[in-house]
């Protein structure tokens, strides 16, 4: 028989640990509610504040040392707040306040710490300032994939050289979370890009490529065309993928007269893409290619292949017609579907 | 005889009870390891996702690509507003599929009219087999929008029919009913964005009942009054927050909800689909991915987002609660037996070694010692073996460890997402963990029993399930 003492002290034990849970859960609660009022009630009248020393032109030094005064996790929820809803030299002056109020220095040295937490919270706080710190650029660096993806969003703020030459580095980074911020932030820094990333992609190839293309696509400037032209000969699948792609929003004749090359790709993904690509530019010449790809073996293509048809309009409609009629069962019930689709469904 | 019976009743009871004793030992321990990883677990993700920017996401043409399936039966009355709901997410390229299950009534008739439907031929690549397509619709209005219209053949079967036409390089499986957060698909995307192995993630789903629901979204959240309902809150907090928070940070989770869950499109198409004659369709695909990923190499990782991302209604009925229970342990058993050659494989890592044991042990065979564990200590305060001191102190020390830890896993929501605000929630919350083990828990036991029976018959019907529907917002 189990012992008697031994359940009085197990149950003992576990009354305790209850006890004590609950105790922890409501007291919790009721501090979560006096702290909130209370935080309520600062970051209002410290939002208020912060919007005063943006608005005025002047620096006022009586606002600024009573925003001093107050918890620094206030003081830093104001200034995030605000800075959501500004951009330009309103938000060059919310990071000028930051700084004589001490949040900036505060992140600064967040990011020196040892502990990826505390230095991702200091590049967050840096980053969504869009404060130009050279400490920021130090940290797309980071050991720690999160702290640099948070750096890279904040260099889609900063299009300097280096900077875009540290970001482009990292179209390499073996951690995917990093490596999809940076094409995130390359794209919003726009078409100043285009010049490092049209000479990126010509040395890199693989994996880098990849990401570099996918990039180049979503800015389709034509100066990507002979890197796009490059990638379209790659041995990697993924690769020939983008390349096409990218060829499909170069959109010039090079691209066009690739693209019909790669619709006899061994690949079913690249032969896709390329009829994708060749839809995009609408280029019509490509009607009796793409026809003949209604009868490719793989769906993906067929598909691909109609709706580039359509995209054509007048000489495509006129290819899926004469689809409807032929021999091949596969190319007509495709060439079918795509003419089914309503307007908003085909694009 | 009238002396011996009571002599092998105590043998028993003092055998039962080192066998129970060691039973708890094994559990509680998992159960502590699971505890200290989930809240862990938790912190990091808190650290992690304080103050980011998920707009970002929005914006952004590199974003995966979503398809949602969304299966519906009979789903005439609520199908307008949740779909509604569902093209009015909060995420850049989403496409949504609803696959019409043989429904009787005019859910199909419903679409066309209210999303101007138009029908175009029914042609699609059939990688998996399913039942047969009736009609296939698109939308004038809605790029995004597909409605099929197909044979009844379950839900797996229109799962699987979804499959075939989603274009999105990750599928959304979802329950009909399942509420989604505006911004779920956004948070439930993270873990495809941070690592390439990654082939599925779940979020935590929260019980709809009590709160009041808009338009397809919940606008104020509450705890139930209903015994049955509070009861689940509880359950469901302890078992995404401690159970599937705590294995994921030790990269064990093999369970997403069938009610919302997403998936890599190929990886899932490749793997066969939803297997149509089990009903644990979405546990059975979720660990053939996995084993799959063992055997043939490629992403395998289960991911778990602690952030609730969707909220389901459950059953208010003793009746209905219990079919759904007896469903659930059913399918667990169904699941488990199908992938035996996982057991204390070494081949299959550490779910071999460790996971798969832990569900047959802890989950699967947990009601069948919990019942000796009632029954023997009832037959012993029936024969006098044992005295009402001690059968109070066995129940409380056994039953006393579970309410501790539902009181963890409830300061655990609080340290995070604290979704419970008003101190009426928090009592009544308290409250339903505290009677969770004075009844409840033993009916569940006898439920899973039944469940268990009715897989060594063989059953495999899946009961019906009434919905009581939303609670709509009331005016203030």
């Amino acid at each position: 028989m189990v012992s008697e003492n031994l359940l009085n002290i197990v149950m003992l034990v576990e009354i305790g640990l209850l006890l004590l849970g609950v105790g922890f859960f409501f007291a919790h609660g009721l501090w979560l509610y006096v702290s909130n009022r209370r935080l309520l009630r600062l970051s209002k009248s410290a939002r208020e504040s912060v919007a005063r020393l943006i608005t005025s032109g002047y620096v006022n030094v009586e606002e600024i040392q009573a925003l001093r005064l107050l918890p620094d996790n206030v003081q830093v929820i104001a200034f995030l707040e605000i800075s959501r809803n500004l951009s330009g030299s309103q938000k060059e002056r919310l990071g000028f306040v930051a700084q004589q109020v001490g949040v900036v220095d505060r992140a600064r040295k967040l990011c020196e710490s040892k502990r990826w937490t505390h230095r991702l919270r200091g590049t967050r706080i840096l980053s969504r300032l869009d404060v130009p710190d050279p400490m920021v650029h130090k940290m797309l660096a980071d050991p720690h994939p999160a702290v640099r993806a948070q750096a890279a969003e904040w260099a889609a703020a900063q299009p300097s050289v280096p900077v875009i030459s540290a970001m482009l580095t990292l179209l390499a980074d073996p951690a995917t979370q990093a490596r999809f911020a940076v094409q995130n932030a390359l794209l919003r820094m726009g078409g100043v890009v285009a010049g490092p990333l049209s000479t990126f992609l010509e040395n890199h190839s693989g994996r880098a490529a990849e990401a570099g293309l996918r990039v180049a696509e979503s800015l389709a400037e034509p100066s990507f065309g002979p890197a796009a032209l490059r990638h379209s000969r790659a041995e990697d699948v993924g690769v020939r993928v983008a390349a096409a792609n990218l060829l499909g929003a170069v959109a010039d004749a090079p691209a066009a007269e690739r693209l019909m090359e790669l619709l006899g790709d061994d690949e079913s993904r690249v032969r896709a893409a390329a009829a994708h690509g060749l839809g995009r530019m609408q280029h019509w010449q490509a009607g009796s290619l793409l026809a003949e790809r209604l009868r490719d073996s793989a769906w993906r293509v067929r598909r691909a292949a109609g709706l580039a048809l359509r995209s054509i309009g007048a000489p495509g409609a006129l290819f899926l017609r004469r689809a409807l009629k032929g021999d091949d069962r596969f190319a007509a019930d495709m060439a079918q579907q795509v003419l089914d689709l309503p307007e908003a469904a085909a694009g | 005889m009238s002396t011996m019976f009571p002599a092998i009743v105590n043998q028993i009871l003092v055998k039962g009870e080192f066998v129970v004793l060691l039973y708890f030992l094994f559990v509680n321990g998992w159960y502590l390891i699971l505890l200290v990883s989930s809240l862990l677990e938790l912190r990091r993700h808190m650290l992690l996702i304080t103050d980011e920017s998920r707009h970002l996401l929005l914006s952004s043409t590199l974003s995966p690509t979503i398809s949602i399936l969304a299966p519906a039966f009979n789903e005439e009355a609520t199908i307008e507003t949740s779909l509604r709901a569902l093209l009015a997410l909060q995420y850049p390229s989403l496409e949504v599929i609803v696959i019409s299950d043989g429904s009787k009534d005019r859910t199909v008739q419903t679409l066309i009219e209210k999303f101007d439907l138009v029908p175009v031929k029914t042609i699609y690549e059939q990688r998996i087999r399913t039942k047969p397509v009736r009609g296939l619709y698109r939308s004038s209005t809605y790029s995004g929008l597909v409605v099929v219209d197909k044979e009844n053949g379950g839900k797996a079967d229109a799962l699987n029919v979804g499959l075939s036409f989603a274009r999105g390089e990750l599928v959304c499986a979802m329950d009909a009913d399942t509420l989604i957060e505006a911004d779920g698909l956004q948070r439930m995307v993270r873990p495809f964005l941070y690592a390439t192995d990654v082939v599925a993630t779940g979020g935590t789903i929260r019980v709809v009942n009590g709160s009041e629901v808009k338009l397809g979204r919940v606008f104020r959240t509450a705890v139930p009054t209903n015994m049955l309902a509070g009861v689940q809150v509880v359950e469901y907090l302890r078992a995404f927050l401690f159970g599937r928070l705590g294995w994921n940070r030790l990269g064990g989770n093999i369970i997403i909800s069938g009610a919302f869950g997403l998936f890599q499109r190929e990886a899932v198409v490749n793997a066969g689909g939803y297997l149509h004659d089990t009903v644990g369709e979405d546990m059975e695909l979720v660990l053939r991915l996995k084993r799959l990923s063992y055997e043939n190499g490629g992403p395998g990782r289960i991911a778990f987002v602690p952030d609730p991302v969707a909220w389901t209604e459950v059953p208010e009925t003793a009746k209905v609660l219990g079919r759904q229970r007896d469903r659930w342990h059913r399918g667990l058993a169904d699941v488990l037996w199908r992938h035996r050659g996982m057991m204390f494989n070494p081949r299959y890592g550490i779910t071999g070694l460790f996971v798969f044991p832990y569900y047959v042990f802890v989950e699967l065979l947990s009601p069948m010692i919990e019942a000796v564990g009632l029954v023997s200590l009832t037959l012993g305060l029936v024969f006098g073996v044992v005295d009402w001191k001690f059968a109070a102190l066995f129940y409380l020390t056994a039953y006393g460890l579970g309410t501790a830890l539902t009181a963890c896993t409830l300061i655990l929501e609080d340290l995070s997402f604290h979704r419970y605000e008003t101190f009426r929630d928090r009592a009544l919350l308290f409250w339903w963990a505290l009677v969770e083990n004075l009844g409840y828990r033993q009916v569940t036991v006898y439920w899973r029993l039944r469940g268990l029976w009715k897989f060594l018959r063989g059953r495999k019907d899946w009961g019906t399930m009434e919905r009581k529907g939303f609670r709509p917002v009331t005016a203030t």
